[in-house]
């Protein structure tokens, strides 16, 4: 089943592609070629050099056929030219997206067919298979998905071998949004060690609410129907006194049974150790001073647990930025100081990060710094850091060159140095919307 | 089995092709497949030329300000109204964070980028002993089911 929706969704792709290419009306191509450099040397271990040679590949052809299909394509392929940079091959590919999609000229309606990312409600998730939305009368909207989970690189059995959902909503304009959406995944297998496998049914509820234009609130819950526990409450409210000033705050909880069940890393997000986290904080975000913006966060979360004691507390992340941006945008740069407090049990630390970045058109160059300092120590050390050094050149209008050099320290290395060549393509055929 | 499922799917697509082949679907204008005009680098404020509700989303503009709060929580705009997003982002810009196998970090990828809000800069092999203890919530996002490929060289 699972080999059939891959095979299908990945024919149908490519078969389509060069037939697609031929007829294309506006097209889209982008790469970009990443040589990283490393020394890597640990005690009691051969110093190795690693020089990973990864290149990223997309194309958007648009206006196929009746003007209404387009195809979409994206991957990357790396080969390590020195030593093994990861613990798994030599070298290393994936097709992250590829799907022809029709947008019917009324009601938002469209049709997908490949491999894409599916986020409708509550469910966030990579797919082989097909999808169709439509907006209806009244307010109403209808999104449905169905095909076979992607799978991840290390075995063929981490995710479940089909999935299905969709999401319907009811809109009043301006002033509210209601969703339902549901998800069901077939056969996930929810314990390595015993194998055992159970499906994966989850239903949500979301909101968009907006009594006055100066107030939103929005949110998402989520329950687990096969656990009959909730997973997640997430719920956003927005003020907006002024044009130049936000407020925000949110509120989250998790019940770890329900929400960790279905993860493929078991010992990691182990959904029988129980617990459960809730936090809340908010934001304040302020652009009255042009070109400054200056933003304060504060957030409070308090993990509590039966069978795990040690991960118990209350633990706070609290802090502000500035941004700059002048000289009509091409000089761009930032300061950000941020505060983690953990609770008795959990480290704490101070992060603090400038960059300033200068963009003539042309040339491009920019330098960030970030550190790190911790109240208690992690291998023996107090602290890390990292400098960035990046450079550029715009040698034709959709081509540039550009390349890093950092240095840092770390509890795990005491040099850390490490370079970045990058070239980049990004051709469109016309001007529209964002160049990325 | 197989049978029941292929079914399933094919019932559900039927159903929505019915649906949009039926009156209940409204007859409105959709949204255009592209912002018509070039946008630069930085964050855009939709305000600035648009004053009114986006026509077919039934938001303000003012909504989808991208403040630096709108970054940190755009999960929540982006589920409900990803149409919007499509208008100006392309597909391989989600991409850059959000796959099922990331080769490089996104503040790598984007090395010449430092205006972005990219996740993990720094030493974060270090610092996410300390953040996946106080919110594992915000790891498994990400890495619960996808993109862990580098977790499990020690989460095994």
């Amino acid at each position: 089943m699972k080999k059939s929706w891959h095979s299908l969704a990945l024919t149908l792709t490519l078969a389509a592609y060069p037939l697609c290419l031929a007829q294309a009306a506006d097209l889209g191509m982008e790469g970009t070629t990443i040589f990283r450099f490393e020394q890597r040397a640990f005690p009691g271990f051969t110093k190795s050099t690693v020089v990973p040679a990864t290149q990223f590949l997309g194309a958007d052809l648009d206006k196929l056929g009746d003007g209404n299909l387009s195809l979409h394509l994206y991957g990357w392929g790396r080969v390590d030219l020195a030593n093994r940079s990861t613990a798994e091959g030599p070298s290393d590919g994936d097709l992250s997206y590829g799907y022809l999609s029709y947008r019917f000229p009324t009601a938002k309606a469209a049709l997908k067919a490949g491999r894409f990312f599916v986020n409708e409600g509550v469910a966030a998730e990579q797919i082989d298979g097909v999808s169709a939305r439509a907006t209806l009368k009244k307010g109403f909207a209808l999104a449905l998905f169905a095909g076979a989970p992607v799978q991840l690189d290390r075995d063929s059995n981490n995710k479940g071998n089909f999935i299905a959902g969709g999401r319907g909503s009811y809109r009043l304009n301006g002033l509210l949004e209601l969703g339902v959406s549901g998800l069901h995944e077939a056969n996930v297998r929810v314990d390595p060690a015993s194998g055992s496998r159970q499906d994966r049914d989850l239903v949500g509820g979301d909101l968009w609410f907006s009594p006055e234009r100066h107030l939103e609130l929005n949110g998402h819950t989520f329950y687990n129907t096969a656990t009959s526990g909730l997973a997640e409450h997430s719920y956003l409210l927005t003020l907006k006194p002024q044009k130049d000033f936000t407020l925000s705050g949110n509120y989250n909880q998790n019940k770890f049974k329900n929400y960790f069940t279905y993860s493929n890393i078991h010992s990691l997000f182990n959904p029988d150790r129980d617990g459960e986290l809730k936090s809340y904080g908010g934001a304040a975000a302020w652009t009255g001073f042009a070109p400054a913006e200056l933003s304060a966060d504060f957030k409070r979360f308090s993990r509590s647990s039966n069978s795990n004691l040690d991960s118990n507390g209350n633990s706070n992340r609290y802090g502000a930025e500035l941004r700059l941006t002048l000289l009509d945008s091409k000089l761009r740069s930032g300061f950000a100081y941020h505060r983690v407090d953990g609770a008795a049990s959990f480290n704490a630390y101070h992060e603090v990060r400038g960059f300033g970045q200068y963009n003539s058109g042309r040339y491009v160059a920019s330098l960030d710094a970030i550190g790190q300092f911790y109240r208690d120590s992690i291998f023996n050390k107090k602290e890390a850091f990292e400098v960035i050094c990046s450079t550029g050149y715009q040698v034709l209008p959709d081509l540039a060159l550009s390349g890093e050099l950092s240095y840092g320290q770390n509890p795990r290395l005491n040099d850390d140095l490490k370079g970045v060549l990058r070239l980049t393509f990004n051709y469109l055929a016309a001007d529209k919307g964002a160049k990325k | 089995m197989r049978g029941a499922k292929l079914f399933t799917a094919f019932l559900m697509v039927s159903v929505t092709l019915l649906l949009a082949a039926c009156s209940w679907v409204a007859q409105e204008n959709g949204l255009p497949s592209w912002h018509p005009e070039a946008l630069g680098e930085g964050r855009p404020d939709c305000t600035e030329c648009h004053q009114d509700q986006i026509k077919g989303i039934g938001k303000p503009n003012g909504t989808f300000k991208h403040t630096t709060q709108f970054i940190k929580q755009h999960r929540l705009y982006a589920s409900q109204d990803q149409e919007l997003c499509a208008i100006c982002h392309r597909t391989s810009f989600c991409n850059d964070c959000h796959a099922s196998d990331l080769e490089i970090k996104p503040s790598v990828k984007l090395g010449n980028r430092p205006d972005r809000e990219l996740i993990h800069r720094g030493d974060y092999l270090s610092l996410h002993m300390i953040d996946g203890k106080l919110d594992p919530v915000s790891c498994y996002r990400c890495h619960g089911r996808n993109n862990n490929e580098k977790c499990i060289v020690c989460h095994r």
